[in-house]
Formats: C-alpha cells, structure tokens, sequence
C-alpha cells in the first residue's frame, strides 16, 4: 500500500500506529516517549497539510475517498472522505495535538508513557470521527475517544478527577448508545426502502422518514432526537452541559485542550453533518427549541463565567457560553450564519485551546488555579501577560482576531431570521468581554500581593512555541478570514441549500 | 456405517479417553502432574483440529445427533474456551497445590458433556449431555475441599442443577406426551396441540434457564461463581451457557418460529429484559469481583437471548457472535481474577486491584480491556456481538426490546469502568503484597486481549462462520 495514495487513511492511523509502537517500549524512557509522541503528531499535521493541498475547495461534494469492504453481508464499508465541513476541523485537530504534546513537558510528569499512548489514540479516534462516511465507522471512532479520554481525565487530572472522568463517560455514552439504535433503526428503514443493507451516509442521504403527526410516532422526530442527544450531550446544549465543568477543571492542561478544541466540535460537526442532512423536517420543526437552548446557554454560561474563582473552571463556562453561539447560528440557518458557525467552531478551538495551555503554563509553576492567587503577574511575566491577553481578545471577539468575524457572521446571519434570538445572543459577546477582562484585570493587573509569585519565571521557549501556532492561526483568521471561509463554502452552500 | 458414526464423533472420543488417561496417570504416575495440564491443553486442541479436520456430514447416529455447522461452531467455542481455562487452571493449581489427574480429567469430560448438547437433536441425548457437563461441574465446583465456600458452591450448584435436570426431563416427558417424539426437529408437527406442549416447553427452557441463570433462575449464580475455584469459574460462566443456548436455539427452531405464539415470544422476552435490567443494577452492588461478574454473566446471558428473540439469521448469528465474545471477554476477566488473588479463602475485591495496573501491565491491561468489552465499547468484539444482537432486534422490528438492551449496557459502564479505576487510577495501598505473575496467565492475557481486540476490529471472518451456522437453523 502507498501511503501517499491513501492520505486520510496514513494520517488517521499515524498516531494510533505510533502509539502501538511505543506501548512496546519501557515507560522508564520519558524523553523518548515525549519525543515519538510529538513526532508522530507533526508527521499526522504534515499529512493534514497534503490533504488540504489535494483538496479541492470548488467541489461540494465529498472527495479523497478511500474504502475497503468490511463486513460486506451487514453492509458496512470502511470508508473515509473529507468535504468542506471536515477539512478545517481535521487541520485543527492535527495543529492542536503537537501543541497538547509540547504541553506535556511542563505538565505531565508521571506515567508519561501512558499519557503520551492516550492522546495518541484519542488523535486517531477523533480525526476517524470527523472523516468517516460509513455509520457503523463512525460510530466506532466516536466511542474510540471515550477510552483514552477515560484515562486522560482520571489517571493525570486534578483531585477530583475519578469522578470527573465517571462522569464525562457516563454522560457521553448515555447519549451515543441511543445513537446507536438510531443508527440501526436507519439500516434497518433503508433496507424496507431500498431492498439492501446499507451503513453508508451517503446512501442514507436518500432515504426519507416519515415525519409521522406527533413526536412519539414520527420516526424522523425519534431518530433526530436520538442523534441530536448525542450531539448536544456532546457540544454540550444547555442544561445538558454539567458534566464540561467538571470534566475541563480536572482533566490535565493537554486533556482540556484537546477536550475544548476538538471533542466538543464532534458535537456540533454531528449536528450539522447528520441531523441537518438526514433529517431535514424535523431540522427545522426543533428550530426554535434549539435557538431558545442556545441562548440560555449564551447567557447562562457567561453569567456562571463570571462568578468563577477558578482559572480553568471560568474557561471551561465560557466554553458554554461560546458553543452555544455555534448551536446558534446552525439553526438560525442561512449560509452566513452557518459559515459563521463552522469558522467559529476552529476559533473557539484556537482560543479557548490557548487560555488552556496558558492557564497549564501558571498551573505548573504554581500548582493553584485559584484567580486570588495570582495579581500582579504583568510585571513579573510580560511575554506572558502578552500571549494571555492576545488569547483572551481572540475569545472575546475584538475585531482583527478571529473570534469577531465567527460572532460577526453568525449574528448577521441570525438576526435576518430571528432578531431576538441574535439580540439575546449579542448580550453574551458583552458579558464575554466583562467576565475576560475582569479576569485580566484579577490575574495581571491588581498589585502583586503573594510574594511567591514574584519570582516566577517567565514562559519558556518551548511553552513559547507551543502557544506560536495558536497565535499565528488566530491572527491570520482574524485579517484574512477568506481563506478558510473559502474552503468551506462550497459544500456549506450544499447542506444549507437542501 | 460405523465409520461414519464414528468418525463423526471422533474428537469427542478422544476427549473422553484422555480424561481417562490423565485420572489414570494421577494414579500410577504422580510425577506427571506438572505436565498433565498440557496434555489436556493438547488434546483439546487436537480435538478442536479434528473437529475441523472432518466432515460435517449433518445428522448421524439415527438422527440423534446433528454434527454440522452450527454444532462444529459451538463445539469450537466450547474447545477453546476448555483451551484457554486450562491455561488459568494450571499456575492456579500449582499455587494451591492441588494439580491432579481428576481436575483435568474432569473438565475433558464436562467438555465433552457440552459439545454432545450442542449437537443434539434429541431431547434425551441433549439430557445426557447436560448430566455429564453438570455431574463433571458439581465435582470441580468443590475441588477445594478444604475450602467452605469451595464445598459451598458445589453443594448449591449440585442441588440447583438436579432440580433443573428434574424439570428438564418432566418437561421432556409432558412434550413426548404432546407430540409422540424426542426429535428436536419434529417438535412442531404437534405443539399446537394445547397446554400439554405448552407446559412441556414451559419447563424444558426453565431447565434451560437455569443453565443460563437467566432472571428469575439466577439465584444460584452469585454464590456459585464466588467459591468456585476460579478457572472453574471461568469454564463454568461460558461453556454451559453456549451449550444451554444452543439448544435453546434449536427448541426455538423446531418449534418453528413462524408459528411460534406472541405468548412464547414475550415470555423470552420478559427473560432477556429481566435478566438485562437485574444483572446490571444487582452488579452495581457487589464488592467481589466474581461475584459482579456472576451478575454481568445473567446480564450477558440476557442480551445473547435478545438475538434469540428476534430469531431469524440474523438473531442467531448475533447469538453466536456474542458467544465467541463472552468467551474471550469472560476468561480474560476471571484469568485477572485468578492472578490477582493471593488466597483463594479472601473475597476477591475489587478494592484489592488498587494501583495494580502500573505494577502488573499485561494482565491489568487485558483486564480493563475485558471490562471495556462487557461494556459493549468499540473497537472491541463485544462491541460487535452487541451491535449484531440489537441489530436483529431492530430489524425484528423490536426497537423497545433495543433501547432496554442499549440502556441496560449503560448502567453495566458504570461498574465495569469501575474496575478500570481502580486499577489504574487508584494508589497502590502500603502493605504491597508480592505479585508474581506467571507466563501462563500473561499468555493468556494476551491470546484473550488478541482475540478481543482482532476480532473487534476484523469481525468479518467470525460472521461469516457464525451466519453460515444460523444458516442450519433459520433463513
């Protein structure tokens, strides 16, 4: 087999391979552990970027397909492709992994080999996530994370990580096992319709539910409902969002990064991708149920943001806050709001990703998240209080840094179909900036009242360069975001448009 | 003629005389102890070969016996499954000081009594094939004769399992009465001859049901798994089950599903949810190891009969899909269980695994691989059996009967992931007691997490056997 005439296939078992390899080797060498694992994460980025220089942006359809029989008398195939919805999302995958690894250093310090084979798996199972077209495929590498992020959580988290990790897993799988008969139900219609077995999305594109006159007798309604569950457990939807808190504070530095950047795009990529496509009428008969959820969230992940005395605790809120502006402007539909959705999706990845690792960098040193223990640092660490507050005006959306032109997009797009909900929405970007700043002014700028931290050291070379990709990613987005909106208009123009 | 007879029997002759020879050896030869459990190994395998070796010529035996595909299935289920209790059994006996000829012998023989039910199409063979597996249990469930848990189960399972036989054979009684035949396969022409049938089969999978301590039968389980020796336990919690589901399998069969009563299929129904929602949520409860996995083995149980529901192919590949899975998952879990306890006369808790994961890699590691497994969580082979058994519900048409299934397995996550915890995520205690960790066992973890994750991921050859075995029973 050529590699390079299966890109998608390489990149997504790269890592996993890797992390074969080094289950071989003897934990006692660290360094090569750390080394390995960031290697095969740049090699899995250097394979994203061939992907992207193959891909063609005009095409709305999928493309680079690569499939092999796998159990051809059920009907399942394995089958990878990329469109326009997943490239960014797999590119933003692969840019945040070897950042997760050059977090390591500072933050992981036992067990390192464990650590290092987890993320390395979790790597495969999401970009497989983003990239399978078979459902059975997808299912497979969607329950693939559960695993190593089970132990990410609960082998190198904080101290109440046991159950932090119970939590995440019970929450996850209560939603993708309902999922799961859903997706066997669709087989199952597919076969009364069409006479064959079939797991392929594609196939399942032309099958039609009947919407049925209420909610327990509509089989579209149902199997919407037992996909978007999943989903929404997952990006997470208000009220089903309590178990991100919990999972985001304990989880180490890497963990909350790849949590926050990646696991919870899976949520909103699933909505779009299959609940929008698969089930249209019932798309939009819970349009406004899920605007109404995503405005609370909006609001009520702010509100709780600001009333946080823990660091990591008032990003992982504000990552309620955040998503449910992406939950938002998917089902406020229209192609603006929608393209807005999806760019903001790689935004809140890039800064919520860098206030984690930013977060990690003081946590090492200090090993206390709590905001009154920390003032002042402004002086003491300036190339810190740089990158922090570069994060920080990315999330909260100053213009020339992505976070404006996803909020921008998708409010423009909002308001035209539903002014209220888009008002309602433009309160959060308020209240983002108050609780952000606020925390800004806590953590840098009040006197320096702990002598403890005036002797530390400001970031590294290395947390330099791990938080550099971020930096250059949310600029570049921010002046110039017709380069990756033009990737995805194509195929975006195609779900929207029916 | 007598070729054929026996030829079609071979490997279970053969596994009869070895038995013999190794309770023989133990006699006359007492130094041969330490290889006696090879010498069982290798005649399983030599009997697993022949199975293979020879032909399946279907029925034989004046129609007694059914040797074709879906019996060669079982029986390599069965086989493999002695195969790799035998690997836990021997560093286990060498640790108690127990290696004799009758164990091994005895296990050959309880093997034998669960192929013969596998292959039976006559309800008096499918008897005496359940009285050599269970006579050949009772004794192994109370090999630790000094042991009162050890003397404990085999009491319990000795009465249990006479009652269960008693209830068989009445039930076989009443169904001759009914129907003028043993014949499996003959069942149909007279079940719809009124409540005689009715009751015969009524009893008949009660017997059946306590084999497979499906809820409300499950009693005996927990008490039974905890003291018996546990590679005992291992063979105990699959081997009878495959057997006892089979012929579960071909009743349902003869009996001809198609007119098969609304009333027949609720009543199997109401076993498998019951069995799912008890086992799970009793699981949840127990402290001892071999005791959670007695309840997840009713649960287990439970969704294996979710593809007998839905019968049809699909439902009985999915059925034997799940049995090869338990198999690997299963005796991984009690292989873990037998290197991680010190002394057969301490419960087993789970609370003893704490921080064991980093000191004992390969066994912890097929450990919380078994669990996630049981849990049904992909890319592993119990992911596919229970795919494979709730696809056959939902394609039965039974979406309800699914989502129990679905929501029953996330309770089960709950107490498998458990064990995962404690494993890895909890501090070694102080007092480190010393840990060896013997090949034999690490084999097996190995050849089981093998077997658990290959198969998870390249299911296809498995179906492919599995679906040609349904084959023989339902289209």
């Amino acid at each position: 087999m050529n590699f390079l005439d299966w890109p998608l296939t390489t990149m997504i078992f790269l890592p996993a391979a890797a992390g074969l390899l080094l289950l071989l080797v003897p934990g006692r060498a660290v360094a090569l552990h750390r080394w390995v694992g960031l290697a095969a994460s740049l090699a899995t980025f250097a394979g994203s970027l061939v992907v992207l220089s193959r891909f063609d942006p005009q095409q709305a359809a999928f493309q680079l397909t690569e499939t092999a029989p796998w159990l051809p008398s059920l009907g399942i195939a394995y089958r990878v492709e990329v469109d326009g919805l997943s490239i960014l999302l797999v590119l933003l995958t692969a840019l945040l992994q070897p950042v997760v690894f050059l977090s390591s250093w500072g933050s992981i310090h036992e067990k390192v080999k464990g650590y290092i084979v987890a993320m390395l798996f979790l790597e495969t199972g999401v970009l497989g996530a983003f990239l399978a077209t078979d459902m059975f495929l997808f299912y497979v590498f969607w329950e693939l994370m559960l695993v190593p992020m089970y132990f990410i959580i609960g082998v190198w988290g904080g101290e109440r990580r046991i159950y932090a990790a119970v939590k995440f897993v019970l929450f996850t799988l209560a939603g993708s096992l309902l999922m799961l008969v859903a997706i066997l139900y669709m087989a199952f219609a597919y076969k009364t319709q069409f006479g064959t077995l079939s797991f392929a999305y594609a196939d399942w594109l032309k099958l039609h539910l009947p919407m049925g006159a209420s909610f327990w007798h509509s089989p579209q309604m149902l199997a919407f409902a037992a996909f978007a569950l999943a989903y929404a457990i997952k990006v997470p939807v208000w009220p089903l969002h309590t178990w991100l808190p919990d999972a985001h504070t304990e989880a180490p530095t890497g963990g909350s990064i790849i949590l926050a950047g990646v696991l919870l795009k899976l949520g909103t990529y699933g909505l779009l991708r299959f609940n929008r496509t698969l089930f249209p009428e019932a798309w939009e008969a819970s349009r406004g149920f899920f605007i109404t959820l995503a405005v609370i969230a909006i609001v009520y992940g702010a509100l709780v943001s600001w009333a946080q005395k823990d660091m990591k605790r008032l990003v992982a809120f504000s990552s309620v806050s955040h998503m449910g502006f992406i939950v938002l402007g998917m089902f406020a539909g229209g192609l603006t709001a929608t393209q807005g959705a999806l760019l903001q999706m790689i935004n809140h990845g890039l800064s919520t990703g860098a206030l984690f690792l930013l977060v990690g960098v003081v946590y090492d040193r200090r090993h206390t998240r709590l905001i009154e223990d920390y003032g002042g640092l402004a002086a003491v660490m300036p190339v810190y209080t740089g990158a922090f507050l570069l994060a920080t005006l990315a999330s909260i959306g100053v213009p020339l840094l992505n976070g404006f032109v996803g909020e921008f997009l998708i409010l423009l797009g909002s308001y035209q179909s539903q002014p209220v909900a888009a008002a309602l929405g433009a309160t959060g970007v308020i209240l983002g900036a108050v609780y952000m700043l606020s925390l800004v002014e806590r953590v840098f700028w009040n006197a320096l009242v702990h002598e403890e931290n005036r002797s530390l050291e400001d970031m590294s070379l290395r947390e330099l360069a791990s938080f550099a990709p971020l930096a250059v990613c949310m600029v570049w987005i921010g002046v110039h975001p017709v380069t990756f909106l033009r990737l995805t208009e194509a195929t975006l123009q195609k779900i929207v448009g029916g | 003629m007598i070729s054929l007879w026996l030829t079609s029997v071979f490997p279970e002759l053969v596994l009869v005389v070895a038995g013999g020879v190794l309770v023989l050896l133990d006699a006359f030869a007492p130094r041969l102890r330490p290889a006696m459990a090879w010498l069982a190994m290798a005649t399983v395998l030599a009997a697993l070969g022949l199975r293979w070796a020879l032909p399946t010529p279907g029925a034989v035996w004046e129609g007694m016996l059914l040797v074709d595909g879906l019996g060669r299935f079982v029986d390599s289920y069965i086989l493999l499954a002695a195969a790799l209790a035998l690997l836990v059994a021997d560093p286990y006996l060498a640790r108690t000081q127990s290696r004799y000829g009758e164990f091994f012998g005895l296990l050959l023989w309880a093997a034998v009594g669960a192929m013969t039910m596998a292959k039976a199409n006559h309800l008096l063979v499918v008897f005496v094939g359940l009285e050599l597996l269970s006579i050949a249990l009772y004794v192994l469930n109370a090999f630790h004769r000094e042991s009162a848990l050890s003397l404990e189960a085999g009491w319990k399972y000795l009465v249990v399992g006479a009652f269960s036989s008693a209830v068989f054979v009445f039930g076989a009684a009443l169904l001759y009465g009914a129907t003028g035949t043993f014949a499996l396969g003959e069942l149909a022409s007279g079940l719809s001859r009124g409540w005689l049938a009715v009751l015969g089969v009524g009893l008949l999978t009660s017997a059946l049901a306590f084999k497979l301590a499906l809820f409300p039968f499950h009693a005996w389980a927990p008490d039974v798994y905890q003291g018996s020796p546990t590679p005992v336990t291992a063979f105990l919690s699959v081997v009878p089950k495959g057997a006892a589901l089979v012929v579960l399998a071909r009743v349902v069969a003869g009996a001809n599903p198609e007119s098969l009563t609304p009333r027949w299929t609720s009543t199997l129904t109401a076993l498998a949810v019951g069995s799912m929602v008890l086992g799970n949520l009793a699981a949840i409860a127990q402290r001892d190891l071999k005791r959670m996995l007695a309840y997840s083995g009713i649960a287990h149980m439970g969704y294996a009969l979710v593809g007998l529901v839905a019968f049809g192919r699909d439902g009985v590949a999915a059925v034997l899909v799940y049995l090869a899975a338990y198999t690997f998952m299963n005796i991984a879990a009690f292989a873990a269980v037998a290197a991680f306890s010190e002394n057969e006369e301490e419960p087993h808790l789970v609370t003893d695994l704490a921080g064991q994961g980093w000191e004992r890699p390969t066994v912890s590691f097929a450990l919380s691989i078994a669990m996630f497994a049981l849990a049904g969580i992909p890319p592993t082979v119990g992911f596919v059996g229970k795919f494979l058994a709730f696809r056959a519900a939902v394609n039965a048409n039974m979406v309800p009967l699914a989502v129990v299934g679905v929501l029953a397995s996330l309770v089960s996550v709950f107490y498998y992931v458990r064990v995962v915890y404690y494993l890895y995520m909890k501090p070694l205690p102080k007092r480190k007691p010393a840990f060896s960790e013997p090949w034999a066992i690490r084999l097996l973890a190995v050849l089981c997490l093998a077997g658990m994750l290959v198969l998870g991921v390249f299911p296809r050859k498995l179906l492919e056997l599995a679906e040609g075995a349904a084959a023989m029973l339902a289209r």
